[in-house]
């Protein structure tokens, strides 16, 4: 196959960002006629492998091992590797996933090919290039591969939509791979749930941000009931931070963290450039402000000018009942 | 234990950024830098680890890049680091994590370091694989977005981060290639007399062309400012309608609901 | 670490600008000479030397050349020479070039240059010569024997905002020095302190002082003449507000624009940020920024008084420098090559010092005799009436101006002396206007205060105790807003002060992260109860070239 995507486990079903570099691969195959096929490695493969057979692709490979029922880095790498050498893939596709970022390295540098990481696109006017962002996402980067051969790639969350993946069916095939226990060099424990100290906002897919439009600390309770109704996590502009309504771990800004979710909800923020290069990766921002000149509304998708303080509410309300 | 340190001299968070002309990297004279802030992580974390294991324990500082990265080495070595080591800049690989990977490799091969600890990615490239490369291609285990450390003789203990506020403790022999993650400890500030001893200390300068080719696999073909071709909706109506818009919009297209 | 360190050094210059590395790598050249084993150190609150540095700047390299004879092949990275050079009157629409543009405004032979970058290479010299330079140290507090300086505190780094000490905290230091010497650059804290203690500004004018305020634009290639030079009057300051224009053409097609606005207005409603905003709006300036985009913003005050408002140069242990001393001829619009000299001459006075093995009072005040008989002195000499015909307004400042000229520096022609008034003193109750009704921010090409000070690339630790202490908050709420209208708001060009409407009333909001350290507040507060100290070392703005 030309574009083989990695699928990865969660829970027994395909993660999201999975599901989202089989969109891509699907754009990929599409424009430059190129065939596609997913694979299913490590544990749980034979329920992965059937969720992954509706779709449109080639064929769907399952790789099992004992050695792979618990992720290791060591002995993932070695049976992609093994995979890779045997299929000869021009392209494998991941989501940008904490684990492929353990393990995807490795490979790379047995397979002395280029990980392209974090991709947030894919452009095929002029040959095919990915693009990524580079210094702290305040720049844009369209990247070069030095040489023919095989090319990892990983995206990063929500630059490709899983509601776009188009229907199939495909065959199942197995495949195997020969893996010793001396390749696997760590040995781990079971994961374990923590309260994090610090949430790390750029792993959340919706944020719901609040500025100095929010009045005071009195009125948080509303955007943290969306935040609730809607999935999301909640940070905000400086200001609030300074103002102590919130832990500066939530500021997002150029003194806070740099996120780009799918989802950014811009409640009472003016947009103030401090603010901006914090969030302008977004891929989708809806803003609330009553300033209808605020700078934000250059910057968003969906903009709403009026009082966040009785819209919020209201739409907590209707995204509950949508829910249900 | 020898322990090594891969530090970054990477342009400041509020530093401006001006594409230099050719649009493959930054007007570095436009910037004004600091040491990158995972790495500035790894350095404390290796300090420490060092200071628990008593003094026959060397921690060994490595940067890559032009004559200015030795402020960055000096600011390690002023924190307590035993000595540096600057390589000499290769621009043609600077953008690629497998090429630096291996220039590193090269350069400390025969020091036998029993750890080494690298950020978990860079302020400015960001690709966050360098220190596994590296690692894989000296024969050692590895571990990314790692969070605690705990080491014994001839082990390390490490609390890998994962998704959604879960960890996972992994162990594994050394030598070993850790990545470390922001927030792990409180990074010291330097003294004035570990400024003042930072002087004494031995920072030597490799040149690497003459001893290795890196074999480039990637680059920055062409680099510029994110546009934004945004087309924004303003959506209008009394409370009621404009709530229904949105309840609309995060369904069908937003599809969060 | 939790105690504090006790270093002791011989020679520690404090802050390093032009003054304390000129000043240090002549010390140690003398050192050298008379075979004195001494250390000179210098210490730094910004993370790396230059980055706290602004000016316009048009350098005189006269002191260079003393200090660096063979200055010319050692790459001092200068813009350029001064290649053109105008003056203009600018008027709402119109801009009328000066018929005559007197010698003092000539500046043939000098440089356009950036001091960040120029304290930079200074700095590279100074460690070359074995001057050892501590940057991210603030000077805090003096230490004493009696009533001696002996030394310098450094701040105590990891303290947070409620005032507890954090898991990494460093106490500061305490260094010992035989000789201290204050090169803080404008409205030193420490020089602020020694002058307080020792009553050095007894039988002086009082200082008084401007703002300027520049950003920096990059404009398309080979649009830029690096060493062109123009200065500007008129609007849109007007009469009655003592300030200028400057626009200087550096090298990578980066054109440089700044206002300076005198600190002794009598609306409190001025604010200098906004007025230079004002003047981008002038057709003329609209032209010549038209293509381009902002890269940097910065703000500094500068000491206007001159001559007659230095202050006394010594005290046993401790000697002021540069612009700590207020060694800046106002008229020249220089003051590089002043506070270079007047560090060199303290050097030679710390030289003799050491020799004697005295460090006295006694003993130090040879650096006044030293500037008195130097050219420093001539130079400040004739200008030392300059601000303070301004009192008069435009005109009577150019007369006053021109008078001099032609009596060695006479105020009017005739007055050895004229007085000057503490600017903060001048503005007028119940009088503040708003003069920036019109004004548009646009974000591309005017902007506002919190746009602008984004691209000073200032930080700051946000969880440490606001460096800006305010003695009684509520006169803030109070009196000052019925009096003057909180002018803090408008004084200081970072929107470091925000009077933020609540519920239950007003409160003054401190957004201390913003600071450029330009010390406007510290001056012009009309209460005096703002009090600017150093944040945590490494603090501050990030500039490269301003």
């Amino acid at each position: 196959m030309d574009i083989l995507v990695v699928l990865e486990n969660n829970k027994g079903a395909i993660h999201r960002m999975s599901l989202e570099a089989i969109v891509a691969a699907q754009k990929l195959a599409a424009e430059q006629n190129l065939s596609n096929a997913l694979l299913a490695l490590g544990a749980d493969t034979g329920a992965l492998a059937s969720a992954a057979a509706i779709y449109d692709t080639g064929e769907v490979l399952t790789v099992e091992h004992n050695l792979l029922s618990v992720y290791n880095s060591d002995g993932y790498a070695a049976a992609l590797r093994q995979v890779i050498d045997q299929e000869k893939p021009s392209y494998v596709f991941f989501g940008h996933t904490y684990m492929v970022r353990d393990y995807v390295p490795k490979i790379s540098a047995q397979l002395q090919r280029p990980f392209l990481c974090d991709v947030i696109s894919l452009n095929t006017t002029a040959g095919l290039t990915f693009a990524k962002q580079a210094f702290n996402a305040k720049l844009a980067v369209d990247l070069g591969v030095a040489s023919e051969g095989t090319v990892l790639v990983s995206f990063q969350s929500a630059s490709f939509n899983a509601d776009l993946i188009s229907s199939g069916s495909a065959q199942i095939r197995e495949v195997a791979v020969e893996l010793d226990e001396t390749v696997i060099k760590t040995t781990s424990e079971e994961p374990f749930q923590e309260e994090a100290g610090g949430v790390d906002l750029t792993a959340a897919e919706i944020i719901i941000s609040v500025g100095r439009g929010i009045g005071k600390e009195e009125n948080l309770p509303i955007a943290e009931a969306l935040a609730q109704a809607i999935g999301g996590e909640i940070s905000s502009s400086r200001p609030v931070v300074d103002s102590g309504w919130l832990p500066s771990f939530r500021q997002i800004g150029s003194s806070g963290q740099t996120v780009s979710p799918k989802l950014y909800f811009a409640l009472g923020i003016s947009g103030a450039i401090q603010h901006v290069v914090g969030m302008k990766g977004s891929k989708n921002i809806v803003a609330i402000n009553k300033d209808a000149e605020a700078p934000i509304f250059e910057l968003a998708d969906y903009g709403v000018v009026g009082d966040l303080l009785e819209i919020v509410p209201k739409l907590t309300e209707a995204i509950l009942a949508a829910k249900n | 234990m020898k322990l090594c340190v891969l530090v970054k001299q990477v342009p400041g968070s509020e530093s401006a950024l001006r594409i230099a002309s050719g649009n493959t990297w930054i007007e570095d004279a436009a910037a004004l830098f600091e040491m990158n802030e995972s790495d500035n992580y790894a350095l404390e974390e290796a300090l420490r680890i060092k200071e628990s294991l008593g003094n026959d324990s060397e921690v060994v500082v490595v940067s890559m890049g032009p004559e200015r990265v030795q402020k960055v080495i000096r600011e390690a070595l002023s924190k307590g680091a035993d000595r540096g080591i600057h390589i000499n800049e290769m621009p043609e690989i600077k953008s690629d994590p497998f090429a630096t990977a291996q220039v590193f490799a090269n350069v400390i091969k025969d020091e036998n370091f029993d750890l080494i600890f690298s950020g978990l990615q860079s302020d400015d490239v960001g690709s966050g694989q360098t220190g596994v490369i590296l690692g894989e291609m000296l024969g050692m285990a590895t571990a990314t977005l790692v969070m605690a450390t705990e080491v014994q003789e001839g082990s390390i203990k490490v609390k890998r981060e994962l998704e959604s506020g879960w960890f996972q403790w992994v162990s594994m022999s050394t030598p070993a290639s850790i990545t470390i993650q922001s927030g792990i400890n409180q990074p010291r500030y330097p003294s004035l007399k570990g400024i003042m001893g930072a002087k004494k200390k031995e920072m030597k300068v490799v040149d690497p062309s003459t001893a290795v080719t890196p074999e480039k696999q990637q680059s920055f073909a062409n680099i510029y400012l994110p546009t934004a071709d945004k087309k924004t909706e303003m959506i209008e109506g009394n409370v009621d309608q404009m709530v229904s818009r949105l309840v609309d919009v995060l369904k069908t297209e937003i599809k969060v609901l | 670490m939790t105690e504090r360190e006790i270093l002791d050094l011989d020679v520690l210059f404090v802050g390093a600008g032009p003054a304390s590395l000129a000043g240090a790598i002549q010390l140690k050249r003398l050192f050298n000479e008379s075979g004195c084993k001494a250390s000179v150190a210098v210490l730094e609150k910004a993370s790396e030397v230059g980055a706290h540095s602004l000016s316009g700047a048009i350098f005189d390299p006269r002191s260079l050349i003393e200090l660096f004879p063979d200055y010319k092949d050692r790459n001092v990275p200068f813009e350029a020479e001064v290649k053109e050079e105008h003056m203009y009157y600018l008027m709402k629409g119109k801009k009328l070039p000066f018929p005559y543009v007197p010698p003092s405004m000539r500046h043939h032979g000098c440089y356009v240059a950036s001091i960040g970058k120029f304290t930079r290479w200074l700095g590279d010299r100074a460690e070359e010569e074995g001057v050892d330079i501590f940057c991210g140290f603030s000077g805090t507090d003096f230490v004493y024997d009696g009533d001696e300086v002996i030394g310098v505190k450094t701040g105590d780094r990891g303290i947070d905002k409620d005032g507890e000490r954090k898991p990494h905290f460093e106490p500061g230091a305490d260094i010992h020095a035989k000789v201290v010497v204050l090169g803080e650059g404008t409205r030193g804290s420490l020089t602020k302190k020694l002058i307080q203690k020792f009553n050095l500004m007894e039988g002086r004018n009082p200082q008084v002082w401007a703002i300027g305020v520049k950003e920096l634009w990059q404009m398309p290639s080979g649009t830029v003449t690096p060493g062109y030079v123009a200065h500007t009057m008129g609007f849109p300051l007007g009469h009655d507000i003592f300030g200028g224009a400057f626009i200087y053409g550096m090298q990578n097609d980066i054109l440089d624009l700044g206002l300076v606005v005198g600190l002794d207005y009598q609306n409190p409603g001025v604010d200098a940020q906004h007025e230079l905003q004002r003047l981008k709006t002038h057709p003329w300036i609209r032209s010549l920024l038209a293509e381009g985009e902002i890269i940097a913003y910065g703000a500094k005050s500068l000491p206007e008084g001159g001559w007659y408002s230095l202050p006394k140069l010594t005290v046993g242990g401790a000697m002021l420098i540069g612009d700590s001393a207020g060694f800046l001829n106002g008229q020249r619009l220089k003051g590089i090559h002043l506070a270079m000299k007047s560090g060199m001459l303290a050097a030679e006075t710390i030289s003799e010092a050491f020799a004697a093995d005295d460090f006295s009072a006694a003993s130090l005040v040879s650096f006044t005799d030293k500037v008195n008989s130097s050219w420093l002195k001539n130079e400040l000499w004739k200008v030392r009436n300059f601000h303070q015909g301004f009192d008069r307004g435009l005109l009577g400042g150019l007369i006053n101006s021109g008078l001099g000229l032609f009596t060695g520096g006479r105020g009017w022609g005739i007055k050895d002396r004229l007085p000057s008034h503490h600017g903060h003193e001048l503005m007028q109750k119940g009088t503040a206007e708003d003069r920036y009704t019109d004004l548009e921010f646009d974000g591309k090409y005017l902007f506002d205060k919190v746009t602008d000070v984004y691209y000073s690339a200032t930080a700051h630790e946000e969880d440490q105790i606001p460096h800006l202490h305010i003695q009684d908050m509520d006169i803030c709420i109070t009196k000052c807003t019925e009096e003057y209208g909180n002018p803090c708001e408008k004084f200081c060009p970072a929107d470091v002060y925000e009077m933020v409407q609540q519920d239950d009333g007003k409160r003054l909001q401190i957004n201390f992260s913003n600071c450029v350290h330009c010390k406007t507040c510290d001056i012009m507060d009309p209460y005096q109860i703002i009090d600017w100290v150093p944040p945590e070392g490494g603090d501050g703005p990030g500039w490269v070239n301003l």
